[in-house]
């Protein structure tokens, strides 16, 4: 029972980083409409930059900040350059240069990197506490300590704040938005800004908590996050964080007990087409 | 001609033609694929196992491996093509990660190992190997070109151009939507496995990571550098994508990231590609009276 | 009751608690112009949809001569012999002018396998478009892309595609809208010769002096309920109408 427990709670803990990367997926695609997978890039760029200032600085409290500077740059450049000028084209067009940008990073994290796992070796801020007998470790402790205060502050953005009110303005019909004073350009870079940060911070907990840095650490988020928001209603962000835990859950039980000759990261895939089939919009997708 | 060219140029006729295949649900019916790949691998695992398991010559099995990818094309699209753009686009990723898996992990498929042994293809007594091989695959390749062109020139094709442009309207004058996407989506997969067949006996052994979401991308790459609805487009594309990693092979390190690179350039400024509208190779050789398919 | 072409019987359209089209009934009898018009929001289009197949009914009966359509996706009523125009254009726009109308003569075709695979531009086909496009008036522009066309040539392109449909009711989503004077005139014109050929027309107009001069009766929605119905002359003096326009600011446009 206690073992139960303890992978539920790691379940939980890899559906918070799920969420913290595939919320960035749901914002960008809520106002741009465009499946955002150099997402993936810039959450792999997180866990470089953050690890580089680390090496330099020897403080998260600096390494951190830096990272999600970093990525929120490298966010808004891929919207600039990438995504704005495509979006009069089929759907598909922004897609295909989205996925060449995430597979440019890769080669770039690569040569610049090194092919090798780099280790991520931070002293986390938090000790282990135990309850019941059931152990929690420091890296999941701050797993949910770290995700619960960035999705409350983004929560708190999106729903309190001036600008969250643009961001949803914005999604639901860029032009009346303009016409309402909404600059529609702003407002779409900021949604790149707070998504890539979430992101850079996601990248930051994963290096940490298995101590790996790799070119390659955003291939499986890249798709199976895609599969997430669909899964979650494409958009919505309270579905993406749903989706999220219950996959991080789902995987974990799912290696944990079951016996199935099919590989963890195909499961979103077959939990996204099971969901699709009973609920075509999505877990909590509107319309 | 060596060896080693033969076998690029064979590579390159054998992915044109899974690439025309993507041509048409892509660039004919509009509608995205992205998993194209998958339908390449249930055609050269159907060969093999055809051919091994079930003694069937390659001539026989073909007929076989034709119906039986287009079969699944026909039972995985019928649900997937009823979805908006970006469901489907998700759909036919997942689609590729698990037909990859099913072939990685049911033990039918070889598992792991993948599938060997595979014989190779013989004509009226003679192994064909080489340049014969190559002759088989572009003599494929023109009859994949010649299909493509004359659905292009059916009924069907003009229903396909009507739904890509405008769906509502191409319903409200008798197209029904789901059928002609579906045509299209079994009568590329069809093309497709035929690709995946000739592959399996030119390398005789296969595994599952042959057929990832990777090379679904690289296939898209193909047709969209060639020019996304042309007829040569695919082919065109797949000679690029083919012939670049050799010319860049001294750079070998850079490879990767030039492809990338060249995939976004391509289409961030000409994402009708070379071939498509108002790109600059035709503005270049400008011609009168519009696209191959209006 | 045998020259009733279309008839909708208490025919409702609900999308969550908002009622589009609440409990409307009405007729169309065959050789007839009907106009719908009503205040922005009034249901028409949603109308259109229900008639030709976008939408299915929450609630009541479609009848198009005396069968149910209620429920049939709009490639099935363009076999019935249903055309529309669509109130914001939608030309095939990478194809040119007569392949769009080409589409539309392939009506027949699309519903076999063996059939749609017979070729599509024969000379027989092409003339076929062609006469159609003369009829509209754009046959010079036979070959142009049909993206590239200004406003009025490609609302009649939407007419010709239309009308190659061979319908018995043409359904016009606000066809005249958007145009210049000249225009108008043309096109009404050709309505009324579409008209005198057989073909049944419901039309949806903003454009009050275009609707009360070309329909022969008039319905009139208004958020989704049937407010009057009848002559133009009746309706134009109707005070409930009158009152539907201009008592929410919407003044009835009488260019």
């Amino acid at each position: 029972m206690q073992l139960f427990i303890e992978q539920l709670l790691n379940g939980v803990a890899m559906g918070a980083i799920y969420s913290l990367i595939t919320l960035g997926l749901a914002l960008v695609y809520g106002i741009l409409r465009i499946l955002h997978v150099a997402h993936a890039a810039v959450y792999t760029a997180g866990a470089y930059v953050g690890l580089y200032v680390f090496t330099l600085s020897g403080s998260l409290l600096l390494a951190v900040p830096a990272a999600m500077g970093a990525c929120a740059a490298l966010g808004v450049a891929v919207e600039r350059f990438v995504y704005t000028p495509l979006l009069r084209f089929p759907p598909f067009v922004p897609l295909i240069g989205s996925i060449a940008v995430f597979l440019a990073m890769e080669e770039v994290f690569r040569l610049v990197g090194g092919p090798y796992i780099l280790s991520f070796p931070a002293e986390l801020p938090f000790s282990g506490i135990t309850i019941r007998g059931v152990v929690v470790s420091p890296a999941i402790l701050s797993i949910y300590a770290v995700s619960a205060a960035v999705l409350l502050l983004l929560w708190f953005i999106v729903t309190k704040t001036g600008l969250g009110l643009a961001m949803r303005a914005t999604s639901q019909d860029r032009d009346i938005a303009g016409t309402m004073g909404i600059n529609a350009s702003f407002t779409i870079s900021m949604t790149f800004v707070l998504g890539s940060a979430v992101a850079a911070v996601a990248g930051i907990l994963v290096g940490i908590y298995y101590n790996q840095v790799y070119p390659t650490m955003g291939a499986v988020p890249a798709y199976k996050c895609l599969a997430l928001i669909v899964v979650g209603g494409l958009g919505s962000l309270p579905g993406a964080v749903l989706a999220s835990l219950l996959l991080g859950v789902g995987e974990t039980l799912l290696i944990g007990y079951a016996n199935i000759p099919l590989p963890r990261d195909s499961l979103a895939f077959i939990a996204m087409i099971a969901v699709l089939l009973w609920r075509p919009q999505g877990l909590l997708g509107g319309k | 001609m060596n060896d080693y060219s033969i076998t690029i140029l064979t590579f390159i006729a054998i992915q044109a033609i899974v690439a025309c295949g993507l041509n048409v649900i892509v660039g004919y019916a509009g509608q995205i694929s992205l998993g194209h790949a998958a339908f390449f691998g249930i055609g050269a695992y159907s060969s093999a196992l055809l051919t091994t398991k079930a003694g069937l010559t390659f001539w026989a099995a073909l007929p076989l491996v034709i119906l039986i990818t287009g079969s699944i094309g026909l039972v995985l699209g019928m649900p997937s093509l009823r979805l908006r753009e970006d469901f489907l686009a998700v759909t036919t990723i997942g689609i590729n990660f698990i037909v990859e898996s099913v072939f990685l992990y049911v033990p039918f498929f070889g598992g792991a190992l993948g599938l060997g042994g595979i014989p190779s293809i013989t004509l009226l007594g003679t192994r064909l190997r080489g340049p014969k091989f190559l002759y088989l695959c572009l003599v494929l390749l023109g009859l994949v070109l010649l299909i493509s062109r004359r659905f292009t020139k059916s009924w069907a094709g003009l229903a396909c151009f009507a739904l890509r442009e405008e769906e509502t309207a191409a319903s409200s004058m008798g197209v029904s939507p789901i059928r002609f996407k579906l045509l299209a989506f079994v009568l590329g997969t069809a093309m497709a496995g035929m690709g995946g067949a000739l592959y399996a006996h030119l390398m005789r052994f296969i595994s599952a990571t042959d057929f990832g979401f990777p090379l679904s991308i690289t296939l898209m790459s193909m047709v969209v550098l060639g020019g996304i609805g042309t007829l040569w487009g695919p082919v065109i594309g797949a000679l690029i994508l083919g012939v670049l990693p050799e010319v860049f092979r001294p750079l070998i390190d850079y490879r990767m990231l030039l492809n990338a690179a060249i995939l976004l350039l391509m289409i961030r400024f000409q994402p009708a590609g070379l071939l498509g509208e108002g790109s600059l190779l035709r503005r270049l050789f400008r011609r009168k009276g519009g696209t191959s398919n209006g | 009751m045998d020259d009733v072409l279309l008839r909708l019987d208490s025919v409702s359209k609900h999308f969550g608690g908002l009622k589009a089209v609440d409990d409307v009934s009405f007729e169309l009898a065959k050789g007839e112009i009907l106009g719908l018009i009503g205040p922005n929001g009034a249901g028409k289009t949603t109308c259109f949809n229900l008639i030709s197949g976008v939408y299915t009914p929450t609630s009541g009966a479609i009848y198009l001569e005396g069968k149910t359509t209620g429920g049939l996706p709009p490639y099935r009523m363009a076999a019935l012999g249903v055309g529309r125009t669509f109130q914001v254009v939608k030309p095939f726009s990478t194809l040119s002018v007569v392949r769009n109308v080409m589409v539309a003569l392939g009506l027949k075709r699309y519903g076999g396998v063996l059939s749609s695979f017979a070729p599509w531009e024969t000379k027989k086909s092409r003339k076929e478009a062609m006469t159609l496009l003369e009829e509209v008036g754009i046959a010079h522009l036979a070959d142009t892309p049909s993206g590239q066309l200004p406003l009025g040539n490609q609302r009649r392109l939407e007419l010709a595609r239309a009308l190659a449909l061979r319908p018995g009711l043409l359904l016009l989503d606000e066809t005249f809208s958007g145009l210049r004077h000249e225009e108008i005139s043309l096109l009404s014109k050709l309505v009324l010769e579409v008209r005198n050929k057989g073909i049944s027309v419901l039309l949806i107009e903003h454009n009050m002096k275009v609707a009360m001069g070309l329909s022969d009766r008039l319905v009139v929605l208004d958020h989704g309920r049937l407010l009057a119905e009848g002559k133009p002359e009746d309706i134009r003096s109707d005070p409930a109408v009158i009152e539907a326009y201009l008592g929410k600011g919407a003044s009835a446009n009488a260019s």
